[in-house]
């Protein structure tokens, strides 16, 4: 158990995290924006909103070009007859064992932007968890979908 | 048998009355005081009067509209003014029939019962909330005769013996007196008495207070410790009310419970149906080896709240927990005497977890308000001794079937599972564990409505793959 898992989330996965992220930074853009105004006609130091500015610039870079990476190149998956093996976590790794007697259902999810892209996350639920494996390939996601929960049909044997 | 649709005992009203008012009572309780002795006070008193009359015709109405009876092997019930929902419930879905029994049951000789299917809902499937002891008995032997339960009492004179175990007075004392809930109970005096303050009359108040004043030091301790005593007595005393004549029975497939002197309480829990099984010593009861015995279950089982803990045993020793489990539940081993301690590096990380914020509060109050600087030391303290506390309480062990994790927030918990009852397996490592070859484990489990998870932090990560390998079903 102490190999990583082998499979890694489609590299487009960076590029769909990325666009996500500019999105989320242009609102809070927009709130930096409102604090140099409102400053202005509430006569605030001018140090506040040039600290909102700064840690702005400084979140946008994370968020932007680092994470997404760093994200993606963590990200593993492993799909097993017996059990599903996720590795994830950017400061704190992450890895995970699903038996799969114990899953209850599997959904793949696809938002406007993962559809640009052709991709789709994939989840899969225990009775007291959720594990997600995300921006995989649509066609993938879906084969792994209809894979999993193939295997996991078996007798049921109380939760 | 119970084919007819019928109506509940008509106490089911002043039940559902009382529910809406229980509900309701601090809405009340607020105005009450708000407006006491004003002119208002009249119209507020007059409107609880309209209030609890419509309610009360409401509750009537509702009780004419609910019928409930077993047809085809299913439990059916009809119920609603406006809108008539019909639910059938299957026998064979059914995993626990529980009857409680509070003061007015009692009297009137009625008895609740609270119907669960596996189902995950956060309320009880099918509650009837007034019938008759007999009946209620009759309900449930009604719907599980397909099942092994044999009715208890009815049935002691028979051949088979099951295993039980009851409580007997001294530990229930005992119970009460390590019960923390003194704690609980000044504050509720305190508080109440802040609001009391306002009705007693001021010239009543001022000679009381300066009698008071007058009064020798010696006098004073002696009246605060009776009150102290007073209120202990009545901690032990709720104890006692709430676990008095605590029996658990071995069936076949279920465990049975009850307990209670004022409110009775009956409850069976289907063997397939319990994930995990606990023992939790709090502060107080740890250096005397107590603790409780209690169970994760899936599904509401008291169709209470979700941390509403199920208790096996409400206190146990330690080192009898082997012998109890052998009688009660000897599908589980027995905890192990001893649990694996985790590696010295780990320390570090406990300390400072626990230690971070009152550190940073005392750092904060060193420049804010410095000439209270000793309130914030002593927190510091505290959450060091806290955290070497939880340093030493973190253990784990395994074997074949069944892994104990041990760990502590303020009470030392042990939780013992089975690896077919274990939902997810999770190692987690920072940077910095990384580094000292230590990593945390979560482990998910299920309990009432969602997941419980268990987290051992810092174990040595040699060991965390050892128990992956354990777990995982990939060989």
């Amino acid at each position: 158990m102490r190999q990583p898992p082998q499979h890694r989330i489609a590299e487009d996965a960076i590029k769909a995290w990325r666009i996500t992220e500019v999105i989320v930074m242009v609102i809070l853009l927009l709130l930096v924006i409102a604090s140099f105004i409102v400053g202005h006609f509430f006569d605030w130091a001018l140090w506040i909103p040039l600290t909102a500015l700064a840690v702005w610039g400084v979140l946008a870079y994370l968020m932007i070009f680092v994470i997404p990476l760093v994200r993606w190149r963590r990200w593993r998956y492993e799909v097993f007859d017996q059990e599903i093996y996720v590795q994830h976590g950017i400061l704190i790794v992450s890895r995970t064992l699903v038996p799969m007697i114990r899953v209850q259902h599997v959904d793949t999810k696809q938002g406007p932007i993962l559809k640009r892209f052709n991709l789709s996350n994939l989840t899969v639920s225990t009775a007291a968890t959720i594990h997600e494996i995300p921006a995989l390939p649509q066609e993938e996601a879906a084969a792994l979908r209809d894979q999993i929960s193939e295997l996991a049909r078996v007798d049921e044997d109380d939760v | 048998m119970m084919s007819e649709p019928r109506r509940l005992h008509p106490a089911a009203v002043i039940f559902s009355v009382i529910k809406i008012f229980k509900n309701l009572i601090y809405v009340i309780f607020a105005g009450v005081i708000a407006w006491f002795g004003n002119t208002t006070f009249m119209y507020i008193a007059l409107g609880i009067l309209g209030l609890t009359i419509i309610l009360t015709g409401f509750s009537i109405v509702e009780w004419l509209r609910f019928r409930y009876y077993i047809k085809d092997d299913e439990l059916r019930i009809e119920q609603g003014i406006f809108v008539r929902k019909h639910r059938y419930i299957s026998k064979n879905r059914i995993q626990s029939i529980d009857l409680t029994q509070g003061v007015i049951h009692r009297i009137l000789k009625l008895t609740k019962v609270q119907i669960e299917t596996a189902g995950s809902g956060l309320e009880t499937e099918a509650s009837l909330s007034a019938v008759t002891f007999s009946e209620g008995e009759a309900i449930r032997r009604e719907l599980k005769s397909n099942q092994s339960l044999v009715d208890e009492e009815q049935d002691e004179s028979e051949a088979v013996e099951y295993p039980k175990r009851q409580i007997s007075f001294n530990r229930l004392f005992v119970a009460g007196l390590t019960s923390g809930s003194v704690g609980v109970i000044v504050g509720l005096v305190f508080i109440g008495f802040s609001e009391i303050e306002r009705f007693i009359p001021d010239s009543a108040y001022d000679q009381a207070m300066s009698w008071l004043l007058s009064s020798a030091v010696e006098l004073l301790i002696f009246l605060a410790l009776v009150v102290f005593i007073l209120l202990y007595a009545l901690g032990i005393l709720g104890t006692v009310i709430k676990f008095g004549r605590f029996q658990i029975t071995r069936y076949d497939t279920e465990l049975f419970i009850t307990r209670g002197l004022l409110e009775k309480k009956q409850m069976t829990i289907p063997l397939k149906r319990i994930q995990a099984i606990g023992f939790k010593q709090s502060l107080i009861r740890q250096p005397f080896g107590f603790g409780t015995l209690y169970v994760e279950i899936a599904g509401g089982a008291d169709g209470q709240s979700a941390n509403a803990r199920t208790y096996l045993f409400p206190i146990i020793r330690y080192d009898e927990l082997s012998q109890f489990l052998q009688t009660v539940l000897p599908e589980y081993e027995a905890f192990p005497e001893q649990v694996q301690a985790i590696p010295r590096k780990a320390n570090f990380f406990y300390y400072i977890r626990a230690a971070f914020f009152p550190v940073v509060a005392l750092i904060a109050i060193l420049i804010f308000l410095p000439f209270v600087w000793y309130v914030p030391t002593i927190l510091v303290l505290l959450a060091v001794g806290l955290g070497i506390l939880r340093r030493q309480t973190a253990g784990y062990s395994w074997d074949d079937q069944q892994l104990t994790l041990a760990y502590r927030d303020f009470s030392k918990d042990m939780v013992m599972m089975k690896h077919n009852r274990i939902q997810a397996f999770e190692k987690r490592q920072s940077i910095l564990h990384k580094r000292q070859g230590l990593a945390t484990v979560r482990v998910s489990l299920l309990n009432h409505f969602a997941g419980r998870h268990v987290l051992l932090k810092e174990m040595a990560e040699s060991e965390v793959d050892r128990l992956s390998d354990w777990y995982s079903l990939r060989k």
